[in-house]
Protein backbone atom coordinates (compact mmCIF):
# COMPACT_ATOMS: atom_id res chain seq x y z
CA UNK A 1 0.00 0.00 0.00
CA UNK A 2 1.84 3.39 -0.74
CA UNK A 3 1.43 6.59 0.63
CA UNK A 4 -1.54 7.54 -1.55
CA UNK A 5 -3.67 4.24 -0.88
CA UNK A 6 -3.95 5.25 3.06
CA UNK A 7 -4.59 8.71 2.20
CA UNK A 8 -7.30 7.28 0.16
CA UNK A 9 -8.52 4.97 3.02
CA UNK A 10 -8.69 7.80 5.66
CA UNK A 11 -10.74 9.96 3.28
CA UNK A 12 -13.16 7.38 2.82
CA UNK A 13 -13.70 6.54 6.14
CA UNK A 14 -13.87 10.63 7.56
CA UNK A 15 -14.80 12.61 4.76
CA UNK A 16 -18.30 12.58 5.17
CA UNK A 17 -18.20 13.30 9.50
CA UNK A 18 -16.03 15.94 8.23
CA UNK A 19 -17.82 17.70 5.36
CA UNK A 20 -20.84 17.54 8.02
CA UNK A 21 -18.63 19.98 10.44
CA UNK A 22 -17.32 22.27 7.88
CA UNK A 23 -21.37 22.65 6.52
CA UNK A 24 -21.86 23.05 9.62
CA UNK A 25 -19.17 26.03 10.03
CA UNK A 26 -19.75 27.83 6.86
CA UNK A 27 -23.39 26.71 5.89
CA UNK A 28 -22.54 26.63 2.74
CA UNK A 29 -22.21 23.45 0.26
CA UNK A 30 -19.65 25.06 -2.00
CA UNK A 31 -17.58 26.53 0.80
CA UNK A 32 -17.99 23.63 3.18
CA UNK A 33 -16.09 21.26 -0.01
CA UNK A 34 -13.67 24.37 -0.40
CA UNK A 35 -12.80 24.13 3.15
CA UNK A 36 -12.54 20.58 3.78
CA UNK A 37 -10.36 20.36 0.51
CA UNK A 38 -8.02 22.86 1.60
CA UNK A 39 -7.86 21.04 5.12
CA UNK A 40 -7.33 17.63 3.25
CA UNK A 41 -4.16 18.95 1.14
CA UNK A 42 -2.99 20.20 4.01
CA UNK A 43 -3.13 16.02 5.78
CA UNK A 44 -1.78 14.98 2.82
CA UNK A 45 1.20 17.15 2.85
CA UNK A 46 1.55 15.33 5.99
CA UNK A 47 0.82 12.02 5.48
CA UNK A 48 3.99 10.53 5.74
CA UNK A 49 3.95 11.85 9.49
CA UNK A 50 0.23 11.87 10.59
CA UNK A 51 -0.22 8.21 8.96
CA UNK A 52 1.59 6.84 11.65
CA UNK A 53 0.05 9.26 14.84
CA UNK A 54 -3.33 7.85 16.35
CA UNK A 55 -5.80 10.15 15.20
CA UNK A 56 -5.12 11.86 11.88
CA UNK A 57 -8.66 12.40 11.81
CA UNK A 58 -7.88 14.92 15.19
CA UNK A 59 -5.24 16.70 13.66
CA UNK A 60 -7.42 17.29 10.07
CA UNK A 61 -10.36 17.89 12.66
CA UNK A 62 -8.27 20.92 14.18
CA UNK A 63 -7.30 22.05 10.76
CA UNK A 64 -10.65 22.38 9.52
CA UNK A 65 -12.05 24.38 11.95
CA UNK A 66 -8.75 26.88 11.99
CA UNK A 67 -9.01 26.83 8.69
CA UNK A 68 -12.46 28.06 8.67
CA UNK A 69 -11.92 31.03 11.26
CA UNK A 70 -8.70 32.49 9.56
CA UNK A 71 -11.04 32.72 6.26
CA UNK A 72 -13.65 34.58 8.10
CA UNK A 73 -10.94 36.85 9.25
CA UNK A 74 -10.71 37.96 5.45
CA UNK A 75 -12.21 41.10 4.80
CA UNK A 76 -15.07 40.31 3.27
CA UNK A 77 -18.56 41.28 3.88
CA UNK A 78 -20.21 38.91 5.86
CA UNK A 79 -22.84 37.26 4.21
CA UNK A 80 -26.29 37.56 6.34
CA UNK A 81 -29.55 36.22 4.98
CA UNK A 82 -32.53 38.38 4.71
CA UNK A 83 -35.17 35.37 4.19
CA UNK A 84 -37.42 35.42 7.04
CA UNK A 85 -38.09 32.03 8.03
CA UNK A 86 -41.30 31.13 6.63
CA UNK A 87 -44.79 31.70 8.96
CA UNK A 88 -46.00 29.33 11.03
CA UNK A 89 -48.73 27.83 8.29
CA UNK A 90 -50.56 24.99 7.66
CA UNK A 91 -47.63 23.06 6.50
CA UNK A 92 -44.77 24.13 8.72
CA UNK A 93 -43.93 21.32 11.25
CA UNK A 94 -41.78 22.70 14.51
CA UNK A 95 -38.40 20.98 13.46
CA UNK A 96 -38.67 22.33 10.54
CA UNK A 97 -39.53 25.93 12.03
CA UNK A 98 -36.52 25.35 14.49
CA UNK A 99 -33.55 24.19 12.07
CA UNK A 100 -34.48 27.35 9.45
CA UNK A 101 -34.42 29.60 12.75
CA UNK A 102 -30.72 28.01 14.19
CA UNK A 103 -29.47 28.37 10.69
CA UNK A 104 -30.21 31.88 10.23
CA UNK A 105 -28.99 33.12 13.93
CA UNK A 106 -25.78 31.04 13.19
CA UNK A 107 -24.77 32.58 9.86
CA UNK A 108 -24.60 35.57 12.05
CA UNK A 109 -22.42 34.78 14.57
CA UNK A 110 -18.78 35.77 14.67
CA UNK A 111 -16.53 32.24 13.33
CA UNK A 112 -15.29 31.81 17.10
CA UNK A 113 -18.54 31.58 18.41
CA UNK A 114 -19.38 29.57 15.73
CA UNK A 115 -17.15 26.89 15.85
CA UNK A 116 -17.60 27.15 19.60
CA UNK A 117 -21.26 25.88 19.23
CA UNK A 118 -20.66 23.47 16.53
CA UNK A 119 -17.65 21.58 18.86
CA UNK A 120 -19.54 21.70 21.91
CA UNK A 121 -22.97 20.94 20.91
CA UNK A 122 -22.48 18.84 17.21
CA UNK A 123 -19.20 17.21 17.88
CA UNK A 124 -20.07 16.93 21.57
CA UNK A 125 -16.53 17.88 22.78
CA UNK A 126 -15.62 18.91 26.17
CA UNK A 127 -14.99 22.24 26.93
CA UNK A 128 -11.61 21.25 27.79
CA UNK A 129 -11.22 19.80 24.34
CA UNK A 130 -12.82 22.47 22.57
CA UNK A 131 -10.09 24.85 24.17
CA UNK A 132 -7.36 22.51 23.02
CA UNK A 133 -8.41 21.94 19.67
CA UNK A 134 -9.29 25.74 19.04
CA UNK A 135 -5.78 26.40 20.64
CA UNK A 136 -7.35 29.40 23.26
CA UNK A 137 -8.02 28.72 27.39
CA UNK A 138 -10.31 27.00 28.91
CA UNK A 139 -12.08 30.19 30.05
CA UNK A 140 -12.31 31.41 26.56
CA UNK A 141 -14.44 28.95 25.52
CA UNK A 142 -16.62 29.02 28.66
CA UNK A 143 -17.38 32.97 27.81
CA UNK A 144 -17.55 31.93 23.93
CA UNK A 145 -19.72 29.80 24.58
CA UNK A 146 -21.77 31.65 26.74
CA UNK A 147 -21.71 34.74 24.18
CA UNK A 148 -22.69 32.32 21.49
CA UNK A 149 -25.76 31.16 23.40
CA UNK A 150 -26.82 35.07 24.50
CA UNK A 151 -26.26 36.30 21.00
CA UNK A 152 -28.36 33.43 19.03
CA UNK A 153 -31.08 33.75 21.81
CA UNK A 154 -31.18 37.31 20.48
CA UNK A 155 -31.31 36.13 17.38
CA UNK A 156 -34.01 33.77 17.53
CA UNK A 157 -36.41 34.77 20.15
CA UNK A 158 -38.38 32.30 18.93
CA UNK A 159 -36.30 30.04 20.41
CA UNK A 160 -35.78 31.88 23.70
CA UNK A 161 -37.25 28.70 25.77
CA UNK A 162 -35.47 26.43 24.16
CA UNK A 163 -32.33 28.29 24.42
CA UNK A 164 -33.09 29.39 28.46
CA UNK A 165 -33.07 25.33 29.07
CA UNK A 166 -29.81 25.05 27.53
CA UNK A 167 -27.85 27.89 29.53
CA UNK A 168 -29.09 26.06 32.65
CA UNK A 169 -27.71 23.21 31.90
CA UNK A 170 -24.40 24.96 31.11
CA UNK A 171 -21.33 23.91 32.68
CA UNK A 172 -22.64 20.17 33.26
CA UNK A 173 -19.82 19.07 30.51
CA UNK A 174 -16.73 20.58 31.61
CA UNK B 1 -28.63 19.84 24.81
CA UNK B 2 -30.48 17.72 23.13
CA UNK B 3 -32.64 19.75 21.29
CA UNK B 4 -29.60 21.92 19.59
CA UNK B 5 -27.77 18.75 18.66
CA UNK B 6 -30.32 17.19 17.15
CA UNK B 7 -30.79 20.36 14.99
CA UNK B 8 -27.51 20.78 14.33
CA UNK B 9 -27.67 17.03 13.26
CA UNK B 10 -30.71 17.61 10.48
CA UNK B 11 -28.66 20.81 9.43
CA UNK B 12 -25.23 18.46 8.57
CA UNK B 13 -27.73 16.12 6.76
CA UNK B 14 -27.68 18.88 4.38
CA UNK B 15 -23.82 18.87 3.73
CA UNK B 16 -22.81 17.89 0.44
CA UNK B 17 -20.94 14.47 -0.34
CA UNK B 18 -17.94 14.50 -2.67
CA UNK B 19 -15.04 12.29 -2.83
CA UNK B 20 -12.26 14.19 -2.55
CA UNK B 21 -9.24 12.09 -2.25
CA UNK B 22 -8.60 11.60 -5.37
CA UNK B 23 -8.94 15.59 -6.48
CA UNK B 24 -6.74 16.26 -3.46
CA UNK B 25 -4.42 14.13 -4.27
CA UNK B 26 -4.42 15.64 -8.23
CA UNK B 27 -4.12 19.15 -6.53
CA UNK B 28 -0.97 18.03 -3.99
CA UNK B 29 0.32 16.55 -7.83
CA UNK B 30 0.48 19.59 -9.64
CA UNK B 31 1.47 21.59 -6.76
CA UNK B 32 4.39 20.20 -6.62
CA UNK B 33 5.06 19.89 -9.58
CA UNK B 34 5.04 23.45 -10.02
CA UNK B 35 7.26 23.35 -7.12
CA UNK B 36 9.94 21.79 -8.93
CA UNK B 37 10.69 23.88 -11.89
CA UNK B 38 9.50 25.76 -14.51
CA UNK B 39 9.50 22.99 -16.73
CA UNK B 40 7.42 20.83 -13.82
CA UNK B 41 5.33 24.06 -13.96
CA UNK B 42 5.01 23.82 -17.56
CA UNK B 43 3.79 20.57 -17.00
CA UNK B 44 1.20 21.04 -14.64
CA UNK B 45 -0.68 23.70 -16.93
CA UNK B 46 0.15 20.85 -19.61
CA UNK B 47 -1.84 18.19 -16.97
CA UNK B 48 -4.82 21.47 -16.28
CA UNK B 49 -5.22 21.27 -20.04
CA UNK B 50 -5.60 17.50 -20.53
CA UNK B 51 -7.83 17.44 -17.47
CA UNK B 52 -10.35 20.25 -18.49
CA UNK B 53 -10.03 18.54 -22.29
CA UNK B 54 -9.54 22.19 -23.31
CA UNK B 55 -8.55 23.40 -26.86
CA UNK B 56 -5.01 25.31 -26.21
CA UNK B 57 -3.86 26.66 -29.13
CA UNK B 58 -0.83 25.06 -30.78
CA UNK B 59 1.62 27.56 -32.78
CA UNK B 60 1.18 28.40 -36.10
CA UNK B 61 3.36 29.78 -38.54
CA UNK B 62 3.37 33.67 -38.54
CA UNK B 63 1.71 35.61 -40.65
CA UNK B 64 3.02 38.62 -41.69
CA UNK B 65 -0.49 40.33 -42.14
CA UNK B 66 -1.27 39.31 -38.95
CA UNK B 67 2.22 40.57 -36.66
CA UNK B 68 0.85 43.26 -33.93
CA UNK B 69 1.35 46.47 -34.93
CA UNK B 70 4.35 47.62 -35.48
CA UNK B 71 4.02 51.49 -34.61
CA UNK B 72 5.17 53.20 -31.69
CA UNK B 73 3.14 51.43 -28.14
CA UNK B 74 2.84 53.90 -25.52
CA UNK B 75 1.84 53.37 -21.97
CA UNK B 76 -2.40 53.85 -21.59
CA UNK B 77 -3.09 57.33 -20.84
CA UNK B 78 -4.94 58.32 -17.88
CA UNK B 79 -8.25 59.49 -19.57
CA UNK B 80 -9.29 60.12 -22.97
CA UNK B 81 -8.97 56.66 -24.77
CA UNK B 82 -11.43 55.38 -26.99
CA UNK B 83 -13.53 52.10 -26.56
CA UNK B 84 -11.30 48.85 -27.34
CA UNK B 85 -11.03 46.66 -29.96
CA UNK B 86 -9.43 43.89 -28.06
CA UNK B 87 -6.43 43.30 -25.97
CA UNK B 88 -3.88 41.00 -25.71
CA UNK B 89 -1.29 39.33 -23.67
CA UNK B 90 2.44 39.66 -25.25
CA UNK B 91 5.72 37.55 -24.29
CA UNK B 92 8.37 38.35 -26.26
CA UNK B 93 10.61 35.59 -27.22
CA UNK B 94 8.36 33.65 -29.66
CA UNK B 95 9.57 30.31 -31.18
CA UNK B 96 9.47 32.27 -34.74
CA UNK B 97 8.83 35.68 -35.66
CA UNK B 98 9.63 38.95 -34.18
CA UNK B 99 8.01 39.65 -31.07
CA UNK B 100 6.26 43.18 -31.35
CA UNK B 101 8.24 46.54 -30.77
CA UNK B 102 8.31 47.75 -27.03
CA UNK B 103 7.33 44.50 -26.41
CA UNK B 104 6.94 43.71 -22.42
CA UNK B 105 7.10 39.89 -21.27
CA UNK B 106 4.36 39.02 -19.65
CA UNK B 107 2.48 42.60 -20.41
CA UNK B 108 -1.29 43.34 -21.48
CA UNK B 109 -1.97 45.27 -24.51
CA UNK B 110 -5.09 47.27 -25.29
CA UNK B 111 -6.54 48.48 -28.62
CA UNK B 112 -8.73 50.24 -30.10
CA UNK B 113 -11.41 50.29 -32.72
CA UNK B 114 -9.57 53.09 -34.09
CA UNK B 115 -5.86 51.47 -34.09
CA UNK B 116 -4.09 52.91 -31.48
CA UNK B 117 -2.51 50.70 -28.88
CA UNK B 118 -1.19 50.91 -26.08
CA UNK B 119 0.48 48.89 -22.98
CA UNK B 120 -1.24 48.35 -19.58
CA UNK B 121 1.72 49.12 -17.59
CA UNK B 122 -0.10 48.93 -13.97
CA UNK B 123 -1.60 45.46 -14.61
CA UNK B 124 -0.17 42.67 -12.96
CA UNK B 125 2.78 40.93 -15.30
CA UNK B 126 3.50 37.27 -15.44
CA UNK B 127 5.68 36.06 -12.66
CA UNK B 128 8.76 34.19 -13.68
CA UNK B 129 7.20 30.84 -14.32
CA UNK B 130 4.97 32.14 -16.89
CA UNK B 131 2.24 32.17 -14.02
CA UNK B 132 -0.18 34.32 -12.73
CA UNK B 133 -0.57 37.48 -14.99
CA UNK B 134 -3.90 39.52 -14.40
CA UNK B 135 -6.90 38.47 -15.75
CA UNK B 136 -8.21 40.88 -18.24
CA UNK B 137 -11.70 41.65 -19.31
CA UNK B 138 -13.35 44.55 -21.36
CA UNK B 139 -16.74 45.55 -20.44
CA UNK B 140 -19.21 44.93 -23.97
CA UNK B 141 -19.08 48.31 -25.33
CA UNK B 142 -15.39 48.29 -24.76
CA UNK B 143 -15.32 51.19 -22.71
CA UNK B 144 -14.43 49.65 -19.25
CA UNK B 145 -11.23 47.35 -18.38
CA UNK B 146 -10.82 45.04 -16.22
CA UNK B 147 -7.60 43.98 -14.45
CA UNK B 148 -5.10 43.20 -11.17
CA UNK B 149 -3.46 46.25 -10.36
CA UNK B 150 -0.68 45.40 -9.31
CA UNK B 151 -0.03 48.63 -7.29
CA UNK B 152 -3.77 48.01 -5.38
CA UNK B 153 -3.10 44.37 -4.70
CA UNK B 154 -6.24 43.38 -6.28
CA UNK B 155 -8.75 44.22 -9.22
CA UNK B 156 -9.77 47.56 -10.47
CA UNK B 157 -12.53 48.43 -12.98
CA UNK B 158 -10.78 51.62 -15.28
CA UNK B 159 -12.81 53.87 -17.34
CA UNK B 160 -11.34 54.44 -20.18
CA UNK B 161 -13.25 57.69 -21.16
CA UNK B 162 -12.72 59.56 -18.10
CA UNK B 163 -9.95 57.91 -16.30
CA UNK B 164 -12.48 56.56 -13.06
CA UNK B 165 -10.59 53.66 -11.85
CA UNK B 166 -12.94 51.59 -9.34
CA UNK B 167 -10.58 48.74 -7.01
CA UNK B 168 -12.77 45.98 -5.84
CA UNK B 169 -13.73 46.36 -1.85
CA UNK B 170 -11.03 44.07 -0.90
CA UNK B 171 -7.42 43.29 -1.39
CA UNK B 172 -6.90 39.70 -3.32
CA UNK B 173 -3.27 38.00 -2.58
CA UNK B 174 -1.31 37.16 -5.76
CA UNK B 175 -1.39 33.63 -4.89
CA UNK B 176 -5.17 33.40 -5.20
CA UNK B 177 -5.11 34.24 -8.92
CA UNK B 178 -4.30 30.54 -9.09
CA UNK B 179 -3.13 29.32 -12.67
CA UNK B 180 -6.01 30.15 -14.75
CA UNK B 181 -7.91 32.90 -13.62
CA UNK B 182 -11.19 34.64 -15.10
CA UNK B 183 -12.86 37.51 -15.07
CA UNK B 184 -16.11 38.69 -16.16
CA UNK B 185 -17.44 42.18 -15.83
CA UNK B 186 -20.98 43.76 -16.29
CA UNK B 187 -21.85 45.65 -19.20
CA UNK B 188 -22.02 49.02 -17.02
CA UNK B 189 -18.65 47.31 -15.04
CA UNK B 190 -20.43 47.70 -11.89
CA UNK B 191 -20.23 44.00 -11.17
CA UNK B 192 -16.92 41.78 -11.77
CA UNK B 193 -16.42 38.26 -11.08
CA UNK B 194 -13.07 36.59 -10.65
CA UNK B 195 -12.74 32.67 -10.09
CA UNK B 196 -9.70 30.81 -10.71
CA UNK B 197 -8.89 26.78 -11.53
CA UNK B 198 -7.75 24.77 -10.21
CA UNK B 199 -10.00 24.50 -7.22
CA UNK B 200 -7.67 25.60 -4.87
CA UNK B 201 -8.56 26.81 -1.35
CA UNK B 202 -9.61 30.80 -1.59
CA UNK B 203 -13.11 31.41 -2.91
CA UNK B 204 -13.56 33.11 -5.94
CA UNK B 205 -15.41 36.52 -5.41
CA UNK B 206 -18.07 38.15 -7.21
CA UNK B 207 -17.31 42.15 -6.36
CA UNK B 208 -19.85 44.77 -6.70
CA UNK B 209 -17.54 48.02 -6.93
CA UNK B 210 -20.19 51.18 -6.22
CA UNK B 211 -21.94 49.22 -3.29
CA UNK B 212 -18.30 47.93 -2.27
CA UNK B 213 -19.21 44.72 -1.38
CA UNK B 214 -18.23 41.21 -1.97
CA UNK B 215 -19.18 37.58 -1.60
CA UNK B 216 -17.73 34.06 -2.25
CA UNK B 217 -18.47 31.94 -5.46
CA UNK B 218 -18.07 28.42 -5.29
CA UNK B 219 -14.20 27.77 -6.75
CA UNK B 220 -13.14 26.21 -9.87
CA UNK B 221 -15.79 27.10 -12.50
CA UNK B 222 -15.89 29.53 -15.15
CA UNK B 223 -17.94 32.59 -15.24
CA UNK B 224 -20.24 32.80 -18.64
CA UNK B 225 -23.06 35.20 -17.95
CA UNK B 226 -23.71 37.96 -15.27
CA UNK B 227 -26.98 39.71 -14.83
CA UNK B 228 -27.62 43.33 -15.47
CA UNK B 229 -28.39 43.37 -11.66
CA UNK B 230 -25.46 41.43 -10.42
CA UNK B 231 -27.76 39.19 -8.72
CA UNK B 232 -27.57 36.00 -11.26
CA UNK B 233 -23.87 34.35 -12.51
CA UNK B 234 -24.22 31.37 -14.75
CA UNK B 235 -21.19 29.24 -14.70
CA UNK B 236 -19.19 26.38 -16.57
CA UNK B 237 -16.90 24.03 -15.14
CA UNK B 238 -14.76 21.64 -17.04
CA UNK B 239 -13.17 19.55 -14.92
CA UNK B 240 -13.29 16.36 -14.40
CA UNK B 241 -17.09 16.95 -16.35
CA UNK B 242 -18.79 19.64 -18.21
CA UNK B 243 -21.40 20.95 -15.78
CA UNK B 244 -23.86 24.15 -15.54
CA UNK B 245 -24.56 25.99 -12.46
CA UNK B 246 -26.69 28.96 -12.22
CA UNK B 247 -26.97 30.64 -8.99
CA UNK B 248 -29.41 33.55 -8.45
CA UNK B 249 -30.13 36.11 -5.11
CA UNK B 250 -26.48 36.21 -4.82
CA UNK B 251 -26.80 39.45 -2.94
CA UNK B 252 -29.70 38.64 -0.72
CA UNK B 253 -28.66 35.45 1.34
CA UNK B 254 -25.74 33.86 3.20
CA UNK B 255 -25.02 31.22 1.29
CA UNK B 256 -24.19 30.22 -2.61
CA UNK B 257 -26.62 26.98 -2.07
CA UNK B 258 -28.80 29.36 -4.73
CA UNK B 259 -26.83 27.57 -7.07
CA UNK B 260 -28.43 24.68 -9.48
CA UNK B 261 -25.99 22.56 -11.13
CA UNK B 262 -26.30 20.08 -14.04
CA UNK B 263 -24.28 17.53 -15.28
CA UNK B 264 -23.45 17.97 -19.52
CA UNK B 265 -22.79 14.47 -21.35
CA UNK B 266 -19.79 14.47 -23.14
CA UNK B 267 -17.41 17.20 -23.11
CA UNK B 268 -18.15 20.64 -24.19
CA UNK B 269 -16.74 24.42 -24.14
CA UNK B 270 -19.36 26.93 -23.36
CA UNK B 271 -19.71 30.50 -25.35
CA UNK B 272 -20.62 33.47 -23.39
CA UNK B 273 -24.71 33.33 -21.98
CA UNK B 274 -26.74 34.97 -24.24
CA UNK B 275 -29.02 38.05 -24.39
CA UNK B 276 -32.35 36.22 -23.16
CA UNK B 277 -30.12 34.93 -20.48
CA UNK B 278 -30.87 31.44 -20.81
CA UNK B 279 -29.52 30.26 -24.28
CA UNK B 280 -25.74 28.42 -23.80
CA UNK B 281 -23.98 27.58 -27.36
CA UNK B 282 -21.22 25.20 -26.78
CA UNK B 283 -18.55 23.35 -28.85
CA UNK B 284 -18.08 19.93 -28.20
CA UNK B 285 -14.32 18.92 -27.68
CA UNK B 286 -12.90 15.97 -30.00
CA UNK B 287 -9.70 14.10 -29.36
CA UNK B 288 -7.77 14.14 -33.06
CA UNK B 289 -6.72 9.91 -32.89
CA UNK B 290 -3.21 9.04 -32.60
CA UNK B 291 -2.03 12.71 -31.35
CA UNK B 292 -3.49 13.51 -28.14
CA UNK B 293 -4.72 16.74 -29.46
CA UNK B 294 -8.17 17.66 -29.62
CA UNK B 295 -10.01 20.33 -31.41
CA UNK B 296 -13.92 21.47 -32.16
CA UNK B 297 -16.78 19.11 -33.19
CA UNK B 298 -17.78 21.30 -36.73
CA UNK B 299 -21.19 21.50 -34.95
CA UNK B 300 -22.85 24.28 -32.59
CA UNK B 301 -24.42 22.55 -30.04
CA UNK B 302 -26.96 24.22 -28.09
CA UNK B 303 -27.47 23.09 -24.57
CA UNK B 304 -30.27 23.43 -21.91
CA UNK B 305 -29.10 25.41 -19.16
CA UNK B 306 -31.98 23.84 -16.89
CA UNK B 307 -31.41 19.98 -17.79
CA UNK B 308 -28.26 20.09 -19.46
CA UNK B 309 -29.15 18.12 -22.12
CA UNK B 310 -28.77 19.17 -25.95
CA UNK B 311 -31.53 20.70 -27.66
CA UNK B 312 -29.93 20.96 -30.92
CA UNK B 313 -26.76 20.86 -32.78
CA UNK B 314 -26.62 23.24 -35.96
CA UNK B 315 -23.52 22.36 -38.23
CA UNK B 316 -21.22 25.84 -38.89
CA UNK B 317 -20.65 26.59 -42.40
CA UNK B 318 -17.85 28.43 -43.98
CA UNK B 319 -15.08 27.69 -41.42
CA UNK B 320 -13.47 24.32 -41.13
CA UNK B 321 -13.25 23.37 -37.85
CA UNK B 322 -10.60 20.40 -39.06
CA UNK B 323 -7.95 22.90 -40.32
CA UNK B 324 -9.06 25.49 -37.31
CA UNK B 325 -8.71 25.88 -33.51
CA UNK B 326 -12.50 27.46 -32.26
CA UNK B 327 -13.75 29.40 -29.36
CA UNK B 328 -16.62 30.73 -28.85
CA UNK B 329 -16.84 34.20 -27.26
CA UNK B 330 -20.12 36.90 -26.49
CA UNK B 331 -22.74 37.24 -28.74
CA UNK B 332 -23.36 39.67 -31.68
CA UNK B 333 -27.25 40.46 -31.45
CA UNK B 334 -29.92 37.64 -30.31
CA UNK B 335 -29.18 35.30 -33.28
CA UNK B 336 -25.05 35.14 -33.62
CA UNK B 337 -22.41 34.60 -31.05
CA UNK B 338 -18.63 35.78 -32.01
CA UNK B 339 -16.63 32.38 -32.88
CA UNK B 340 -12.51 32.92 -32.88
CA UNK B 341 -10.34 30.48 -34.87
CA UNK B 342 -6.68 29.94 -35.44
CA UNK B 343 -5.05 27.64 -38.03
CA UNK B 344 -4.73 23.88 -36.42
CA UNK B 345 -1.92 22.94 -35.68
CA UNK B 346 -0.83 19.49 -33.25
CA UNK B 347 2.72 19.45 -31.45
CA UNK B 348 3.96 16.07 -31.69
CA UNK B 349 5.67 14.03 -29.21
CA UNK B 350 8.41 14.21 -31.70
CA UNK B 351 8.04 17.62 -31.88
CA UNK B 352 8.35 18.58 -28.70
CA UNK B 353 11.63 16.29 -28.14
CA UNK B 354 12.95 19.38 -30.55
CA UNK B 355 11.91 21.92 -27.93
CA UNK B 356 14.90 23.41 -25.77
CA UNK B 357 15.50 21.51 -22.98
CA UNK B 358 16.71 24.09 -20.76
CA UNK B 359 14.24 25.99 -19.20
CA UNK B 360 16.00 29.22 -19.36
CA UNK B 361 15.93 28.11 -23.31
CA UNK B 362 12.16 28.02 -23.85
CA UNK B 363 11.10 30.11 -26.36
CA UNK B 364 7.18 31.39 -26.25
CA UNK B 365 3.94 30.65 -28.67
CA UNK B 366 4.69 32.45 -31.92
CA UNK B 367 2.33 35.36 -33.05
CA UNK B 368 -0.61 33.80 -35.20
CA UNK B 369 -3.70 34.90 -36.66
CA UNK B 370 -6.80 34.77 -35.24
CA UNK B 371 -10.18 35.22 -37.10
CA UNK B 372 -13.46 36.11 -35.02
CA UNK B 373 -16.58 35.03 -37.20
CA UNK B 374 -20.04 36.18 -36.21
CA UNK B 375 -21.98 32.36 -36.18
CA UNK B 376 -25.43 32.42 -36.74
CA UNK B 377 -26.48 30.07 -33.71
CA UNK B 378 -29.85 29.31 -36.02
CA UNK B 379 -28.51 28.40 -39.27
CA UNK B 380 -24.76 27.94 -38.45
CA UNK B 381 -23.68 30.28 -41.29
CA UNK B 382 -20.77 32.40 -40.37
CA UNK B 383 -19.47 36.00 -41.53
CA UNK B 384 -16.14 37.16 -40.94
CA UNK B 385 -15.83 40.21 -38.42
CA UNK B 386 -11.90 40.92 -38.03
CA UNK B 387 -8.59 39.35 -37.41
CA UNK B 388 -6.67 39.46 -34.62
CA UNK B 389 -2.57 39.01 -33.72
CA UNK B 390 -1.58 36.75 -30.61
CA UNK B 391 -0.15 34.00 -28.67
CA UNK B 392 -2.72 32.05 -27.46
CA UNK B 393 -6.19 31.94 -27.23
CA UNK B 394 -5.88 32.77 -23.59
CA UNK B 395 -3.73 35.45 -24.31
CA UNK B 396 -6.44 37.70 -26.64
CA UNK B 397 -9.71 39.23 -25.09
CA UNK B 398 -12.20 40.53 -27.04
CA UNK B 399 -15.59 42.62 -25.47
CA UNK B 400 -17.78 40.82 -23.19
CA UNK B 401 -17.47 37.50 -22.10
CA UNK B 402 -13.48 36.80 -22.86
CA UNK B 403 -13.22 33.17 -22.68
CA UNK B 404 -13.30 30.10 -21.00
CA UNK B 405 -11.50 27.13 -19.60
Amino acid sequence: MDRNDSFREFVAAHQQSLMRTAYLLTGDAHLAEDLLQSVLLKVLGRWPKLAHVASPQAYARKALVNQYISWRRRPMRAEVPSAEPPERSYSSEESTLVRLAVRRALAQLPPRQRAVIVLRYYEDLTEHETARLLGCSLGTVKSQAHNALARLRALAPELAPRFAALEELKGTKP
Amino acid sequence: MIWLRDVLDELADEAPRADLAERTIRIRERRRRRAVSLVAAAAVVAIALAATAAVRLLPGEPDAAGRPSGGEVSDLPARGVGPLSHAYLTYCRPERGAAPRGCVHGGWRVVTRGGRTYRLADALRSSPTGLRNSPLAISRDGRKVAYYKAAAGTFVVRDLATGAVKAAPTRVPRAWLGSFAHLLLSDDGRFLAFTKAPRLKDPAMLFDLRERMARPLPNGWNPIGLSPDGGTITLAEYAPKTRLQVMTHLWRTSTAGNGKAVDVSGHYLAGGLGPDGRSVAALEVASVPGTGCTRSGGDLVHLDLETGRTLRRVAIRGVSLTDHHAYLRSWVGTDEITLLTSPFRCRTDSGKQDGPAEEGERLDPPYVPFTAYALNVRTGETRRLATYTAQDSFYLVLPGFPGTL
